[in-house]
Formats: structure tokens, C-alpha cells, sequence
């Protein structure tokens, strides 16, 4: 998926060097990248520290964006989730080694470059499965079928307006349900 | 992105939370020291500002070989470098800007690029990269308090300051997209309001184009509509001492703006350039075939 042409701009103005930019980019997608390195951590000063690596780093290479190939929304939240997974495996590391020696060697998992590990997509999955039928439909078809709010509407049979307030409310569910499975 | 993590992020931004409010000041001041941002200067520097900016972005990611890797003219990325850092200070010497790097003992740009050349090659990579840096950086600070008409000359071409610069960003883009090219990263276009000067810059060369491959087209003139984020229309009389062109132009020339700005900083073949030619086809090409005309190294 490429870019849109407001990621592209920023994106332009970072790589010119503009400070501007850089605040404008953290106040669109700070709260997003903090909330997903709160919940693989649960550290709210850990997640900081992240998130601000996170822009630091997409300031001092943005070269190593191509928004040819996603959103600046998606490459932000990868790096995220990368650096928040490394955090939570060196803190068992120290735990366990903490310990004492090891019986079992456990081998590396692999790095993978995503926003969601296993674990987690598995209970997107599940939160999705547990939506009532009209909220799970619109999110079926909105995501994995690629369909605009407006063909949507179309499928269903409800205005384009419906069909968006129904995918807010399914994502609002979503939410929830992520947010419960934490405590 | 998978359709599960997309999902997945939308569904986080439906519950959102905020880090403290300090995280931001600390963001930005920290940013400062991890790469420096584009250079204070004049508005109409700041197409050159920002392309200074963009280099520096790709040198940070240079290693060794990269440095030793040659780019264009035989010369490898620390000479291409030490090259630009030359010119920079030519117009920084005629401008009244300080100078860094050897003593100026010569005002050409090839004796420059020689001696600065010279001077680089027995310091560190990165250390050429700072003293790049600091010579643009120096040379828009002082064009800060420049009005855009001050006299400059580069290479005995005598032009308002404001041309020059436009000329530098040309010739920065050109090298940072050579030297981007060769480690296979894509380098985005500068802002919209960043080509738009340049492609005006080159518009207006081309009377001087032609005439230095030999051709006087006085009295003659072509429309020029470049397509694409800061493009636009110009109507040129070809002719250099043309006080304004003829009502109706003899030929028409349609090409996309970064193409036409690259086909003036001497990349692309003119003969196969990609562009839409109305009227005067014979003019529209010789128009095209002599743009490069004055691209040096």
C-alpha cells in the first residue's frame, strides 16, 4: 500500500531538514505509537523512552522510509513494536538469568519486521470472531475484503454514512477488548 | 501492511492514550543534536537549505565503502562531496561569506575542486562530510541578510545571488540523487515550492543554453509547461538580449518538471527525452538537444 500524499509531503519536508515537520508527524501519531509500546511493554516510561526513539530515529534517517511501499503510519508503529518486543525479551533475559543458570537454551525468536507478534494478531483475531454479526461483517469487509466505506454500504445495503459509524463502533468493541484481555 | 495490523492500529487510536506532555519539547531538542535541521536563511535560499539538508541525510548513512564507491566523474562520494564544498565556497567568496577549507588561491570552479579535493583526501570521510556541511550552512547564514538581487559570479557568470543559489540546489539535488542511485535509495522529490524556483532558473537559461551550443534563436521563442508538483508555464524568447517574447510562441515543450530540471544539470539523453513538442519541432529540439549546455561536473 503506498503512501498517501499528506505521509508524502511530511516525509519531503523531514528529509529537507525542517523541524516543523518532525513536531507535526509526533503530535498526528504520537498517542498511537505510545499506546502500541505501552501494551507490549506496560511501562509508561519505557514507552516513552520509545516513542521518543522512534521519531529520533525516523528524523535522523528518513531515507530508510520508502513511502513506495506503506504508511508513514505503518513504518513508525513497526519500528515501535520492534524496539518495544526487544525491551520486554532483554527484561526476561536479565529475570531469568537473574535466576541463575539455565536448563534449557531457549533459541532467539525470530525478529520479525511487524506491528503485531503471533500472540497478539491471535487475539485481534479472536476480538474480531467475538463481534456481533453486523460489526464483525463491516470489519470483514472493510479490511480483508479492501472495500471502501462506500462499497461497504453498497454490499450491505446501508448509507456510506451507517457503514462508517458501524466500523467506528466495531473498532471501539476491538478496542475494548484488547484493552480487557491486558488486566 | 497486512490488513490485521492496519486493523489493529485503528483499533488503538480508539482508545487512546497520551505520553506526558514534556515528551514533546524533549522530542524536539533532542532532535537538534541527533541530525541538525535544515540551515536559517533568506526564502529564497531555502530550496538550497533544504537540499544541503537531504544530502547530509544520505551521507548518514554512508559507511566505508560507501565513501570510496566512485558516483560521477571518476570521482568517488568524498571527492563528489569535497567537489560541492568547492562551489559552495566560490559563491560563498563572492558573496562575502567566509570561506572554509584551503586557502582560495583560485576562483574557477575546477582548480577549486582540485585543491579542495586535495585537501580532503588526507582527512576522514566524515570529516569531509562536517566541513561540507559547515561551508553551506556558513553560506546561508550570511545570505539570511541578503537581499535576493546581490551581485554574485561563479565561474566568471555574473547573476543575482538568488540565481547562483538556485544553481547550487540544482547541482546538489543532481549529486544527491547520483549518489543516492549508486546505494540503491530512493530519494524523494524536494517540496513542490522548492522545484517551482528551479525550474524558473531553468527556463530562463535556456536563451543562454542555445546560445553558448552555437545557436542564436533571437527573436524566436517557445512555451514551456512543465508538469507535476511545482511546475508550471513559461513563455521564453530565446533570444538573450529578447526584451520579451512574441505574442505567439513558434514551438511548445510539455515534460514532466523534474525530468526537465535533470535534462538542464546534464542527466538524461536529450535525444530520447520524454516530452510533448508542439509548432516548431526543429526548435522545440534544438531547445532540448543544447539544455545541458550548462551543466558542468
Amino acid at each position: 500500500m503506498e503512501a498517501p500524499y499528506d505521509d508524502r509531503l511530511l516525509h519531503q519536508r523531514v528529509v529537507g531538514g525542517d523541524e516543523a515537520a518532525l513536531g507535526e508527524i509526533y503530535d498526528r501519531l504520537s498517542s498511537l505509537i505510545f499506546g502500541l509500546s505501552l501494551r507490549v511493554t506496560r511501562d509508561r516510561v519505557i514507552a516513552e523512552d520509545i516513542t521518543q526513539e522512534v521519531f529520533l530515529i525516523f528524523w535522523e534517517r528518513p531515507l530508510a522510509y520508502d513511502p513506495g511501499r506503506g504508511t508513514l503510519r505503518a513504518w513508525l508503529a513497526t519500528i515501535a513494536h520492534r524496539r518495544a518486543v526487544d525491551h520486554v525479551r532483554a527484561e526476561e533475559r536479565r529475570r531469568v538469568s537473574a535466576l541463575g543458570p539455565r536448563l534449557f537454551e531457549r533459541a532467539p525468536d525470530r525478529l520479525e519486521d511487524t506491528v503485531l507478534a503471533a500472540d497478539e494478531a491471535e487475539r485481534v483475531r479472536q476480538a474480531v470472531t467475538a463481534l456481533p454479526d453486523n460489526l464483525r461483517q463491516v470489519v470483514e469487509l472493510a479490511y480483508f475484503g479492501g472495500r471502501t466505506y462506500r462499497q461497504v454500504g453498497e454490499e450491505l445495503g446501508v448509507p456510506e454514512g451507517t457503514a462508517k459509524s458501524r466500523i467506528r463502533l466495531a473498532l471501539r468493541r476491538l478496542a475494548d477488548a484488547l484493552a480487557e484481555e491486558e488486566v | 501492511m497486512e490488513p490485521l495490523e492496519r486493523l489493529y492500529l485503528d483499533a488503538l487510536l480508539e482508545d487512546p492514550v497520551e505520553p506526558t506532555g514534556t515528551l514533546r519539547p524533549q522530542l524536539l531538542a533532542g532532535a537538534r543534536a541527533r541530525r541538525r535541521p535544515a540551515a536559517p536563511t533568506a526564502p529564497w535560499a531555502q530550496p538550497y537549505a533544504g537540499r544541503v539538508a537531504a544530502m547530509d541525510a544520505l551521507l548518514a548513512s554512508a559507511v566505508d565503502d560507501d565513501w570510496s564507491r566512485v558516483i560521477v566523474e571518476g570521482w568517488t562520494l568524498q571527492e563528489l562531496v569535497a567537489h560541492l564544498a568547492a562551489k559552495d565556497g566560490l559563491l560563498a567568496a563572492s558573496v562575502g561569506a567566509p570561506v572554509l577549507g584551503p586557502e582560495l588561491t583560485a576562483t574557477d570552479s575546477a582548480t577549486r575542486t582540485a585543491h579542495v579535493q586535495a585537501y580532503e583526501s588526507a582527512r576522514d570521510p566524515e570529516q569531509t562530510r562536517r566541513d561540507w556541511r559547515a561551508q553551506a550552512d556558513a553560506l546561508c547564514r550570511h545570505l539570511a541578510d541578503l537581499p535576493a538581487t546581490v551581485p554574485a559570479t561563479l565561474d566568471g557568470l555574473e547573476a543575482p545571488a538568488a540565481d547562483h543559489v538556485l544553481a547550487r540546489m540544482l547541482e546538489t539535488w543532481v549529486h544527491t540523487d547520483d549518489a543516492a542511485r549508486t546505494a540503491r535509495i530512493r530519494l524523494p522529490h524536494p517540496l513542490p515550492g522548492h522545484i517551482h524556483p528551479v525550474a524558473d532558473l531553468c527556463a530562463r537559461l535556456l536563451p543562454w543554453t542555445m546560445l553558448l551550443s552555437g545557436l542564436d534563436a533571437a527573436g524566436r521563442s517557445v512555451r514551456v509547461t512543465l508538469t507535476g508538483p511545482g511546475g508550471g508555464d513559461w513563455h521564453v524568447a530565446l533570444g538573450v538580449e529578447d526584451a520579451a517574447p512574441p505574442a505567439a510562441p513558434d514551438a511548445s515543450i510539455t515534460a514532466d518538471v523534474v525530468a526537465f530540471c535533470f535534462l538542464l544539470g546534464g542527466r538524461g539523453d536529450p535525444a530520447s527525452f520524454p516530452a510533448e513538442l508542439t509548432g516548431d519541432h526543429a526548435l522545440a529540439r534544438d531547445v532540448l538537444a543544447t539544455a545541458p549546455a550548462l551543466s558542468g561536473p
